[in-house]
């Protein structure tokens, strides 16, 4: 009786099995992209061998990534399988227990990676990779770095490679909203703060800031404070805070929550009042600028957010960001503030070597960058095939910038990063002390010691 | 049927309307999304659903044709047209071309532009926009209207879903991927269940009480527990991810409540059928496929109802059990959430899609409904 | 193949073997094993009857064994254990409880959790027992009934998104678009409320979603057991002169009072397990925490199984005074 439910099974899956090829977006040999690397990727032999990717990108996204997969399998001949999930954290957790876990899979978060790292679950990438990221990423030591973690024997090991970053430290606004009341694009955070003031005395709404994300309510607030932490202090003591090495409670991370509350919790330069940053959904934020009469006229969010903007807004046009400003009094450069994907193999196979060996041709990265939503900070790619001049500029910001640090959130352990830094986020905009609120997450952070 | 309450008018009245302000209670919220799933997104974010029904005064951002449509007449350049797009009924009561007076201007007024040109706009939106100079750039601009607009509704959500969302072929694959999933997740428990229920109602054995109340403590472990000890399962004794695993899943997380409900459905049976026929020599099958089956219909009715909603709108179990990494067996709610995109929170297309998911379950309602019919069990006592 | 036919033989399939295991094992049971004939006629029917129940129990015991007791079994030990970076798990005792009951989280969940248990259970089961009796009388009761039911048929994040849709609050001044507080708008309120950001009271917003579900739940099954009461009952208690009131409350009431216990009984199970409504509409912040969303944090957010696993045997402890009333009946029962 099983047998026979097995072999209907095996029936069932044999049949729906047959998958068709996929079209290539840009035909082999057209355009300037580098099709050097595609012809050496060819030597590579796979034929049906299957390799599968699970991500946490759904939709379009999923539609972009599948369209960059297709070269990998054109090329090689391996079939590749993508499946995505808006509950990927938790599911790669299971499969990996259970032991069903996909080839590669694509974390959003490294803090999962190191978790996961530490647990035998990931294949490090071996020392070739690690120099290839050095030798060939901007600023290539701090993507090894933060591709690095403790293996199951405890010793370090590149087990992650970041592919697909996000720009965070941008300021959205409505280009002819600034034309109309005649504002200027603001050069420095003085400036930014004079000009919000500016907005206030003429009856506007300076900021559109929301923090509402269902389960993940709070999180935008995190990317504000981090933006603040690295324009206040060394990046060395970002990196400290991160670790852990300072306390959550230090004074100088209380400064740089009070430099977001400075912002969010001024019943006159946020939409709304300060009572609604917490729960005013920060998909729904962003369309304040569009509104009639404007809302608001600015919103700092990361690179993702044009998905979010009304039906039929042109960027450049109807919307435009610039990079949120330092401090021109204090010595701090520019920093800026971003996250990225990282692929790692969690069930080797030559598949999964060979795919990992493709994101790291030139071809790769161009055929995502001619598409959209991509950001690569590898050098050498040809930066005319960005799709739009919107993403040439934030290719540009990340190229030149002279302090990159990743999200803290997502370097933070589970319970902190995407807890109670949240949570305490909330409370934060809510009305209760900076100082409160940080010593709260530090004694979450010690729990979990 | 009315013979209770027959004498008395106003408490049928009362009646009546008690039932009527229950279901306007309980319809309002889905109401709101019914509504929604006919409007964009945009004018969801903007305005309140029941106002869809009836014509609304908004604040809208317009746009006159861009440059290219200009025409020379004698010195002036001229464009014109109407702001709105052709049948539209709305009426502009006020209008301005600055974000900082949107309503500088009534209908029929004419305004001058930061560039020299200038802007007439009548009540119908046909505006004309003319100046000295070559009018350059790639867009006209904008008009900021106060305008009467009237409902307007689309079904471009329902498209979408339907037709263009990650093509037909994979939603009819999910859909009857749903139904393998759904039908046997819901007849096996049932029929399981309806057997070990019998068992702790009728049948006496030792350990009878303490294996009632391990099943009600049963019911409380939580799902998320189980996943990962049982997957773990499937890939040790081979079946992995597949329809027999999740088939067993949602067998193994419904059962309790199955054998719960049903066994104290069956133990409300009158004794003496069971007893006579027992005395009438019947054994414990007959009695359970003639008599116990026959008359818990209408319990077996509706907790078939349950199960098979849960294991409809179940997400967490298929991604676990049976969607693996070839995405080959996909299921309706995996192919909703992967509409909603990676950051979700569509409420257009979740308004829709909710709608679309709903569909069949209540299909099945109005199905069952009529074995849930009275007299069944009382038409068998006499 | 087309998937339709590829779907309907594996369901056949599965299905089938189901039905054949409890035809042929009885079949077996009552003509080779133990037959009804013959000399030891009685004494073999005798022995068939004590085989029967495990007969009848065993696919459900197996199911509910491996799906059910074998996972809080793991729970269980979980519980009390650490795991250890490289794999591996090491035995603390008690150490994750104590970690729990420090948290100022648990607390306000485990306090959360009473207040749903008080509430949830008893609306739900007020409202399905009023909507089954007033409908069951209605020519269009039919109709209303599904409306009632309807909610029961959406997914419990898309009732999130409903009714965070009613909840919902614009900047004062600007159009609201959530119901409750245009209505709070119109009766005068000046500043719209974010409802689900007030204090203990959000908890009531919350838990308005739940009841808004599980009254269709109630309904049905209710609905089912008034149907159930024999004809005769109602209408010698109406020759005897009984108001409606009289005979909803002393005639039909106690004699469904069993059924209303499973009702009751099983929306406080699934209040101990609500966890996608709060996940998706507060994520436990603004003190509405619940004991599921904690344990779903500690698992899949924090990572930390010990404790995760400590809460999950919290909401099974609090089942416990219902696991005993369980008992109580069925020995009731059985005599």
């Amino acid at each position: 009786m099983k047998r026979n439910l097995m072999t209907a099974a095996a029936v069932a899956a044999l049949v729906a099995g047959s998958a068709q090829a996929q079209d290539l977006m840009f035909p082999v040999g057209e355009g300037d992209f580098n099709w050097d690397s595609y012809a050496e990727l060819e030597k590579i032999d796979l034929d049906g061998e299957q390799v599968t990717v699970f991500g946490p990108w759904l939709g379009p996204d999923q539609e972009l990534v599948e369209n960059v997969l297709a070269y990998f399998a054109a090329a090689t001949g391996a079939d590749v399988r993508y499946a995505g999930s808006d509950s990927f954290e938790q599911q790669i957790v299971v499969d990996a227990e259970a032991g069903s876990a996909p080839n590669v899979a694509v974390f959003p978060q490294p803090g999962l990676v190191s978790d996961m790292a530490e647990r035998g679950f990931i294949t490090p990438l071996g020392e070739e990779t690690e120099t290839w990221v050095k030798d060939n990423y901007a600023a290539g030591q701090s993507w090894v770095d933060l591709g690095t973690f403790k293996g199951p024997e405890g010793n370090d090991d590149l087990f992650g490679l970041f592919f697909k970053v996000d720009l965070k430290s941008l300021v959205w606004y409505n280009p002819e909203n600034f034309e109309d009341f005649g504002y200027d694009i603001p050069a420095s955070m003085e400036e930014l703060k004079t000009l919000t003031d500016q907005m206030a005395a003429d009856g506007n709404t300076p900021w559109c800031i929301g923090l509402g994300s269902g389960g993940a309510t709070g999180w935008p607030a995190t990317d504000w404070v981090e933006d603040m932490m690295l324009r206040t202090q060394e990046p060395a003591v970002y990196d400290q805070w991160v670790a852990n090495e300072i306390p959550f409670d230090d004074p100088r991370v209380v400064e740089a929550i009070e430099e977001f509350g400075y912002f969010a919790r001024n019943d006159d330069y946020v939409s709304g009042g300060a009572g609604a940053v917490a729960s005013t959904d920060f998909r729904d934020s962003p369309k304040g600028l569009f509104a009639s009469p404007p809302q608001c006229m600015m919103h700092r969010q990361a690179s993702f957010i044009p998905a979010f903007f009304p039906e039929g807004t042109e960027m450049g046009l109807d919307a435009d960001f610039f990079y949120f400003p330092a401090y021109e009094g204090k010595d701090l450069g520019s920093p800026v503030l971003g996250a990225g994907t990282i692929w790692s193999i969690t069930n080797d196979s030559p598949g999964a070597q060979a795919l990992m060996q493709f994101l790291q041709s030139p071809i790769a990265h161009e055929v995502w960058m001619a598409q959209q939503g991509f950001l690569t900070p590898l050098k050498g790619v040809n930066t005319e095939l960005y799709a739009t001049d919107t993403l040439k500029k934030m290719g540009e910001i990340l190229l030149s910038a002279d302090t990159f640090r990743f999200d803290a959130s997502d370097l933070m352990p589970g319970g902190v990063g995407a807890g109670s830094f949240w949570t305490g986020m909330v409370d934060y905009a809510g009305g209760k002390p900076a100082a409160e609120v940080a010593s709260e997450i530090q004694s979450s952070w010690d729990a979990l010691k | 049927m009315n013979a209770i309450a027959g004498q008395k008018p106003s408490l049928i009245w009362a009646l009546r309307i008690s039932v009527i302000v229950l279901v306007g209670l309980w319809l309002f919220p889905t109401l709101g999304l019914l509504v929604s799933s006919f409007r964009t997104g945009d004018q969801i974010a903007t305005s309140g659903w029941w106002k869809a029904l009836f014509p609304t005064e908004q604040n809208l951002t317009l746009r006159t044709a861009e440059p290219d449509a200009q025409v020379q007449e004698g010195d002036l350049w001229v464009i014109e047209g109407n702001l709105f797009e052709e049948g539209s009924k709305a009426k502009i009561s006020a209008w301005g071309t600055n974000a900082r007076e949107i309503d500088a201007n009534g209908p029929g007024d004419t305004a001058e532009l930061r560039d020299g040109s200038v802007l007439t706009v009548e009540e119908d939106g046909a505006y004309r926009l003319q100046s000295a100079e070559e009018m350059s750039g790639r867009r006209g601009p904008r008009v900021f209207a106060t305008a009467v607009v009237p409902p307007e509704f689309t079904v471009e959500n329902y498209e979408t879903i339907l037709i263009s969302g990650g093509s037909t072929d994979n939603l009819a694959r999910a859909f009857f991927n749903t139904l393998t999933v759904t039908i046997p997740a819901t007849i096996i428990p049932i029929l399981i269940a309806a057997f070990a229920a019998y068992a702790l109602a009728w049948m006496e054995f030792p350990g009878r009480a303490l294996l009632i109340a391990t099943i009600v403590g049963l019911l409380v472990v939580p799902l998320q527990l189980a996943l990962i000890p049982l997957l773990k399962f499937h890939n040790e004794i081979g079946i992995g991810k597949g329809y027999l695993g999740v088939w067993m899943a949602h067998t193994g997380f419904g059962l309790p409540l199955a054998i719960y409900l049903l066994r104290n459905y069956m133990i409300g049976i009158p004794r003496d059928i069971i007893e006579n026929a027992r005395v009438d020599g019947a054994t414990d099958f007959q009695i359970f496929v003639r008599i116990i089956l026959p008359l818990s219909f209408p319990a077996l009715a509706s907790f078939a109802i349950f199960q098979f909603l849960w294991t409809w709108n179940d997400l967490l179990v298929a991604m676990v059990f049976l969607i693996d990494a070839t995405g080959e067996t996909t299921v309706m709610t995996k192919q909703i959430v992967e509409l909603l995109g990676t950051r979700g929170g569509n409420w257009e297309i979740l308004a829709t899609s909710a709608f679309v998911s709903i569909a069949v379950p209540l299909g099945v309602f109005f199905a069952m409904q009529k074995y849930l019919v009275r007299g069944l069990l009382a038409g068998s006592v006499k | 193949m087309h998937p339709a036919i590829q779907g309907l033989l594996t369901i056949a399939f599965g299905v089938g073997g189901c039905v054949g295991y409890f035809y042929l094992s009885n079949i077996i049971l009552d003509t080779l094993i133990f037959p009804a004939r013959g000399k030891e006629i009685a004494r073999n029917i005798r022995r068939a009857n004590m085989v029967r129940p495990w007969l009848f129990l065993f696919p459900a015991l197996l199911a509910l064994g491996l799906y059910l007791a074998y996972p809080v079994v793991e729970t269980i030990r979980l519980s009390l254990t650490e795991r250890l970076p490289g794999g591996g798990s090491q035995f603390v005792g008690l150490a994750n409880y104590k970690q729990m009951l420090g948290e100022p989280k648990f607390w306000e969940a485990l306090q959360n959790n009473f207040l749903w248990l008080l509430v949830v259970p008893a609306a739900s089961t007020a409202f399905g027992l009023l909507a089954a009796q007033l409908t069951d009388r209605l020519a269009w009761g039919n109709i209303a009934k599904s409306l009632i039911f309807m909610p029961m048929a959406i997914s419990f994040v898309g009732a999130a998104v409903i009714w965070k849709l009613v909840y919902d609050a614009r900047p004062p001044g600007t159009e609201q678009i959530g119901v409750l507080n245009a209505i709070y708008i119109w009766l005068g309120g000046i500043e719209p409320q974010q409802w689900l950001t007030i204090p203990f009271w959000n908890n009531f917003f919350l838990m308005m979603v739940l009841v808004w579900i599980q009254t269709g739940f109630a309904m049905v099954i209710l609905s089912a057991a008034l149907r159930g009461i024999p004809e005769e009952t109602v209408e010698a208690a109406i020759v005897d002169g009984a108001g409606p009131f009289q005979i909803f409350f002393r005639i039909k009431v106690p004699q469904i009072i069993g059924t209303i216990v499973v009702v009751w009984t099983t929306i406080t199970i699934v209040v101990l397990k609500v966890f996608d409504i709060v996940f998706a509409m507060t994520n436990g912040q603004w003190q509405t925490q619940v004991l599921a969303n904690y344990m779903y944090d500690k698992l899949f957010v924090a990572r930390d199984w010990g404790v995760g696993s400590a809460s999950a045997m919290m909401i099974m402890l609090l089942v416990l005074p219902i696991l005993v009333w369980n008992v109580y009946n069925a020995r009731r029962e059985m005599r």
